[in-house]
């Protein structure tokens, strides 16, 4: 196992403050522990995508990867928030669309009385009848992120979140310019510092590998103020007492292993790849490259695309599903008509809002095919709220498209499907059958240019054996 | 029924000027704000003789293929002389 280098004086610690440890704090040597509770690291945006393989290597990836990771990073920003929730049982609900609501991260006290992640609410309660119940604030989580993402491109301009509290930087021929890994870690640390509360900076765990997979296993084995730094020749001993469970597979495959007694990646890579690959498939090929350091993720820089925000302030906050649909409608209207959207169909959409009494309630949507449709639009969110309803009254609400997708208007005008997307097949318009969205674009124009400049053919004379009797161009004014 | 607003006309010939042989048939057409272009082929060729209770109309068709494979379709207004494209 490659010795990991002596902690570094310099880096900031966590002395000096109150804090409360979470339950993700274990034990130096008890790290199997640490990444068996947080294992379900892919969450939030763009975790999913971290490990995604690209067909072509971009000459602005980074090869050697440094992982900044953050354990309950939701958690610690309210205890931030409520200072004297610290030394208390306390627990934050799943922002998740459930009928039952679950518990998402616990503080550690409240680890020690029995409560976990995933445990229905009236559960917790009974393990422990003095915990505090925290309601999510994705807005707020989301802001002190993208915050922190933003001051780190001043490190290195190749930074890649993983969900909330965990980010890759790039941090490839940075020697000359910050020195060997270690400062560099002390100079992300510092200007977290800068934007970021000191008790959620000094809880940071950093580490250092080739790749993203290694860096993170770093990170995840690392103690706050007590970096890991993986050199390219000791990744694959350093990897070798790694459990299972750190690999960024599917569970059930994962759970397969430890069933078969296949329990750190050292054992992983003594299998055949052929029995590998013929029992898990892809999955199997994928570990054994990684527990092999065959298999080295580069940090590739993430562009957050523009998008386009549109909001509305109540001036008394807002609860009864009728108005705020209404406001839904306006906003969807507002947001298409921005001359910034470039005719581009809407991908995916984010609703937030601020809550009467704080705190935050969003919901994202990704459309299952690009659309201008506004009716469609606010359909879709109009559902998703019904699904996931705001706790309390609405003082504000953000509407955001946050994907785009092609300028397809002009395939929609021809749509051949019905208002409810059923498919009308081979049949043809009759006269006086327009199709709905030719009737929204022939709106649209009226209300630009005070009249409708679309025609449409019609047979006037079909029969006539002078030409430019046989047909003519009618108005299209409906 | 649609309600009517404007009604336009759809395939209204446009004039051309064609430079004929002997024979009357187009040797060189040129359409308005474009170079010279010669015949090639002469595809088909039919006449109508038409309204002649109303205003007479006699025309001579042709489809032509030109020097660089574009295909037209001609007529002679036999009345006025005249050459358009359709």
């Amino acid at each position: 196992m490659a010795p990991r280098s002596s902690p570094s004086q310099s880096l900031p610690t966590r002395e000096g403050f109150e804090w409360t440890r979470t339950h993700n704090h274990e034990p130096e040597n008890d790290w199997l522990n640490t990444v068996a509770i947080d294992t379900n690291w892919a969450s939030g945006s763009g975790s999913e995508t971290v490990f995604q393989p690209t067909s072509v290597r971009a000459s602005n990836e980074s090869r050697q990867a440094l992982c900044l990771w953050l354990p309950t990073f939701e958690l610690r920003l309210e205890l931030v928030r409520s200072p004297e929730l610290d030394r208390t049982s306390v627990a934050l609900l799943s922002p998740r669309e459930n009928t039952r609501r679950t518990i998402w991260q616990v503080s550690e006290r409240a680890y020690e009385s029995g409560v976990r992640p995933g445990q229905i609410v009236s559960q917790a309660v009974s393990l422990c009848t003095s915990l505090t119940l925290l309601e999510p604030d994705p807005a707020h989580y989301d802001a002190a992120a993208d915050t922190m993402l933003e001051v780190l491109t001043e490190l290195t301009p190749i930074v890649e979140p993983a969900g909330r509290g965990r980010v890759f930087l790039g941090i490839d021929g940075l020697e000359r310019l910050s020195g060997p890994p270690n400062q560099q870690i002390d100079r992300a640390l510092s200007l977290l510092f800068q934007v970021s509360p000191a008790p959620l900076v000094a809880a940071t765990r950093a580490g250092v590998a080739p790749g993203k997979f290694g860096a993170w296993v770093a990170a995840a084995s690392a103690q706050s103020g007590r970096p890991v730094i993986v050199s390219e020749s000791g990744l694959i001993s350093f990897l070798a007492d790694c459990p299972i469970s750190s690999l960024p597979i599917d569970s059930i495959v994962s759970h397969r292993l430890e069933r078969l007694g296949i329990r750190t990646l050292g054992q992983l890579r003594r299998l055949p790849e052929l029995a590998l690959v013929a029992q898990f498939g892809e999955d199997g090929r994928n570990a054994l490259a990684w527990s092999t350091g065959c298999r080295i993720d580069p940090v590739r820089p993430w562009h957050k695309p523009q998008s386009i925000r549109v909001s509305l302030d109540f001036p008394n906050p807002v609860g009864l599903t009728g108005p705020l649909y209404r406001v839904v409608d306006q906003l969807v209207e507002r947001a298409l008509g921005r001359s910034c959207r470039k005719g581009r169909s809407v991908a995916a959409v984010r609703m937030s809002a601020y809550l009467d009494g704080g705190g935050s309630w969003v919901i994202e949507r990704v459309l299952r095919e690009p659309t201008s449709d506004r009716e469609r639009i606010a359909a879709i969110l109009r559902a998703k709220m019904e699904n996931s309803p705001p706790t309390h009254a609405i003082e504000t609400l953000t509407l955001e498209i946050t994907e785009f997708g092609l300028s397809s208007t002009q395939t929609l005008l021809f749509d051949r499907t019905t208002e409810e997307s059923r498919a009308t097949g081979h049949l043809d318009f009759n006269h006086n059958e327009v199709p709905a969205a030719l009737k929204n674009a022939v709106n649209e124009l009226k209300l630009r240019i005070g009249h409708s400049p679309l025609y449409r053919v019609i047979e006037a004379d079909p029969w006539s054996r002078i030409p430019e009797r046989r047909n003519a161009l009618l108005n299209l004014d409906i | 029924m649609q309600r009517c607003h404007r009604f336009k006309p759809l395939g209204t010939p446009k004039p051309i000027v064609v430079h004929s042989d002997e024979q009357g048939n187009p040797v060189h057409v040129r359409l308005l704000g474009k170079p010279d272009r010669s015949v090639t082929f002469i595809r088909e060729r039919w006449r109508i003789d038409d309204e002649w209770w109303r205003r007479t109309i006699s025309r001579d068709y042709l489809i032509v293929i030109l020097d660089d494979e574009k295909v037209l379709t001609l007529y002679h207004d036999l009345l006025t002389d005249e050459w358009y494209v359709q």
